[in-house]
């Protein structure tokens, strides 16, 4: 039995973190847009409404295309066995964990700006990862004796994929499905960078009608409206996950893979080669470009209105600094109420701390934005972005945390309050050492998502506290092609950053963390 | 001196112990003997300050223990599965209560070594705990919990995972162990001939509640009921 008041004294701080910098935002929006009756208008204006057909488009389309594009790669690490699979797999994830504004700028480095296409083809770069591992993580467990049943019985090749292999993965193809679409839907950067002001989602909607036109009760409706449509995504998501989750037919994933032969082979080389190239040119193009224009030069040099480059990196990584101190405290007093299972305080903290990763990043930017003069004016400090970025963060954290807290049986904690431990020792002698290489790949996650976010920051950066993302995005609003080298140069650098930062993370995590 | 004065404890609608009512002299050795889901593990966790009590008092020399959390009570509590620290060394474990206690660390090293001589686990103190043996984890959470000098030890089923062979020597050990430093002990069973070798009495527990005391000679000539009688042929 912890005591009540144990448990009390950790919640507090994620209690007021979470109420202050999370729902009391959320309510100011609701009570804007509500008082304001902005909603009604929503209805009749015909901007909004190509907006909102436009959101449900492009993510719809980009879903598709995600799925189709994914398919033979997907097919290809999942069945078979072939020198360069791991690495196949490694590399595919690269695109995802770029920072959004990196693949924009990426693709604008194409010469693909203003066009739908450009939109598009970022987020499929940015999801094939999405699939190749939900679907072709089932895919690889899925018993070959099944289809093979199937061929004996008459069936073709196609036959056989259309009616056995298709429907069984199915699940995982919705889920795959469901996570792209969510991603498109709330696309924020990808979008204000490679759309224009043609076009335009729900969320770049937001950030306009508040930053660049001004009327706050438009962006609190818009706000409303796009948190009940992805809330609804979120139930129909949770749904469907109980509803499909039936018992199947898995083998061990090493003994479905084949070595491919004749001409599946080359089917099997063409597919991950041709699907690797198309991933590798973005980037490539960026670096190359980002070199022959002599953006690197101009990191360097000071640009009449936003100064010097460069100057964001340190500013950047300061912050990241500080938010990740912040998710890492926060996010484990969390976890340790979380993981005291039975108390109704733990099943409510458990969602309620999620809440930020379902909600969009632009959302608590304009959350912000509008509530935090109160009661005291936080807006005017820098404390700001680096709040902004532990709050994304957070959900992290508790993730990494949580199971390892959880796995501690009762008893030990038990033993070290009879040996004489107080609550508070409990949780610094046990629970502590035990969660802390989780902690710190939490701490991993939190600093790499400070570095990259762009949605929250874009709101609420001032000239002072220009971060890599803002400061990227700006350059390439400012007219010039030595602005657009510099952008594409940062942009070159942020993503190096978050790569290195990703290795070494799972470097830390696949040899240390097993040892418990 | 331990009393228990009729104790309840409620888990919903199940009362898990039942107005237990149990003194225990200074160095004296109690089993708590009963079939398993009869409440033994449950009050001995309520003694422990692991539980909360819905009614009765549990006293030490006379003081209500109400309001002594467990980290005050003083007494070890050796658990079903040992609960071994698994980030820590043995020493570590071991040194775990002095180290609350505030001793320094010359003393530490010092009472660890001779506690790990007692259990036989000489030159354990740098082994790590997931690579021990069932037996020698038992030995290192029994060091564990003499180490500090607790004022009264609980032992839940301390025996219980381990070979029968294994569990005799264990048991003679144990007892010799306890009996020379005088230590006050109540032990959880539910092994009738655990009970007899370990404790001067054996209260029997039967659905949350203590239906006898006394000597194991004593219970078996005047049983109170037919169910203690068939409980302990």
């Amino acid at each position: 039995m912890t005591s009540r008041r144990a448990i009390w004294a950790a919640a507090a701080l994620p209690l007021f973190f979470i109420g202050y910098f999370f729902l009391y935002p959320l309510g100011r929006i609701l009570w804007l847009g509500i008082s304001e009756l902005q909603i009604a208008d929503l209805l009749t204006e015909t901007r909004i409404a190509r907006v909102a057909w436009f959101t449900l488009w492009q993510a719809t389309v980009s879903t598709v295309l995600t799925l189709v594009l994914a398919a033979p790669l997907t097919w290809a690490v999942s069945r078979f066995e072939f020198p360069g699979r791991r690495l196949a797999q490694a590399l595919v994830i690269v695109p995802f964990v770029l920072p959004t504004v990196v693949v924009g700028t990426a693709f604008a480095a194409l010469g693909w700006r203003d066009s739908v296409w450009a939109i598009l083809a970022a987020h499929v770069f940015y999801n094939v990862a999405v699939v190749v591992r939900t679907v072709g993580g089932m895919w690889a467990r899925l018993d070959r004796k099944v289809e093979e049943a199937a061929a004996m019985l008459g069936a073709s090749p196609w036959r056989v994929f259309r009616t056995v292999t298709l429907p069984l993965l199915r699940p995982a193809i919705i889920a795959a499905a469901s996570i792209v679409f969510l991603f498109t839907f709330t696309s924020f950067g990808t979008v204000l960078i490679l759309g224009g002001f043609r076009y335009s989602t729900i969320e770049v909607e937001i950030y306009r009608q508040a930053v660049t036109l001004f009327d706050l009760p438009m962006a609190a409706a818009l706000s409303i409206g796009q948190m009940i449509a992805v809330s609804a995504l979120l139930i129909v998501y949770a749904r469907r996950q109980e509803r499909t989750a039936s018992p199947l037919v898995l083998a061990p994933e090493a003994s479905t893979r084949r070595h491919p032969e004749g001409r599946t082979a080359w089917a099997v080389a063409a597919s991950v080669a041709a699907t690797l190239a198309a991933l590798f040119v973005p980037p490539a193009v960026l670096v190359v470009r980002a070199a022959a224009d002599g953006g690197f030069r101009r990191l360097f040099v000071d640009e009449p209105v936003l100064g010097r480059p460069l100057d964001a990196v340190p500013t950047s990584f300061s912050f990241a600094f500080v938010a990740t101190v912040v998710a890492v405290v926060v996010g484990i007093c969390a976890a340790y109420v979380i993981s005291r299972r039975g108390s109704r305080l733990s099943q409510w903290f458990d969602v309620v701390l999620m809440l930020p990763l379902g909600t969009s990043a632009v959302t608590i930017g304009f959350g912000f934005l509008i509530a935090l003069d109160w009661p005291v004016d936080l807006r005017a400090t820098v404390a700001l972005v680096p709040l902004a970025h532990a709050l994304v963060a957070v959900p992290f954290v508790v993730r990494a945390t949580v199971p390892l807290m959880r796995s501690i049986h009762p008893s030990v904690r038990e033993a070290a309050a009879m040996l004489g431990a107080s609550p508070g020792r409990v949780f610094r002698y046990i629970d502590l050492p035990i969660v802390m290489r989780a902690a710190l790949v939490g701490a991993g996650f939190a600093f790499v998502v400070s570095l990259g976010e762009f949605g929250a920051t874009a709101f609420i950066a001032r000239p002072n506290t220009v971060t890599i993302p803002v400061m990227i995005f700006r350059l390439l609003g400012r007219p010039g092609l030595g602005n657009f080298a510099a952008a594409m140069a940062l942009a070159t650098v942020l993503g190096a950053i978050t790569a290195a930062a990703i290795m070494v993370m799972d470097r830390f995590r696949s040899t240390d963390l097993g040892t418990f | 001196m331990l009393t228990v004065d009729d104790v309840t404890v409620r888990f919903g609608d199940l009362r898990a112990v039942d107005g237990a009512s149990l003194e225990v002299g200074d160095g004296e050795r109690v089993a708590i003997l009963g079939p398993s889901g009869s409440g033994k593990s449950t009050l001995l966790r309520a003694i422990g300050g692991l539980e909360k009590l819905e009614s009765g008092r549990i006293l030490w020399d006379g003081v209500d223990l109400a309001d002594v959390p467990p980290h005050r009570r003083r007494f070890g509590f050796m658990f079903q599965g040992y609960a071994l620290f698994p980030h820590m060394t043995v020493g570590e474990n071991i040194a775990f209560g002095l180290r609350m206690e505030g001793r320094d660390p010359s003393e530490i090293r010092a009472r660890v070594a001779e506690v790990l001589e007692w259990v036989g686990l000489s030159g354990f103190d740098q082994r790590t705990v997931d690579n021990l043996s069932g037996g020698e984890q038992q030995r290192v959470a029994l060091a564990r919990t003499l180490a500090p000098d607790p004022r009264l030890v609980m032992l839940d089923e301390p025996l219980g995972a381990l070979d029968r062979a294994l569990r005799e020597r264990l048991m003679v050990e144990m007892t010799d162990l306890l009996t020379r430093a005088g230590t006050t002990a109540l032990y959880v069973t539910h092994d009738h001939d655990e009970a007899a070798f370990f404790a001067h009495r054996i209260a029997i527990m039967r659905e949350g509640r203590i239906v006898q005391v006394g000597k194991m000679e004593e219970l078996r000539r005047n049983p109170v009921d037919d169910w203690v009688a068939d409980f302990l042929d």
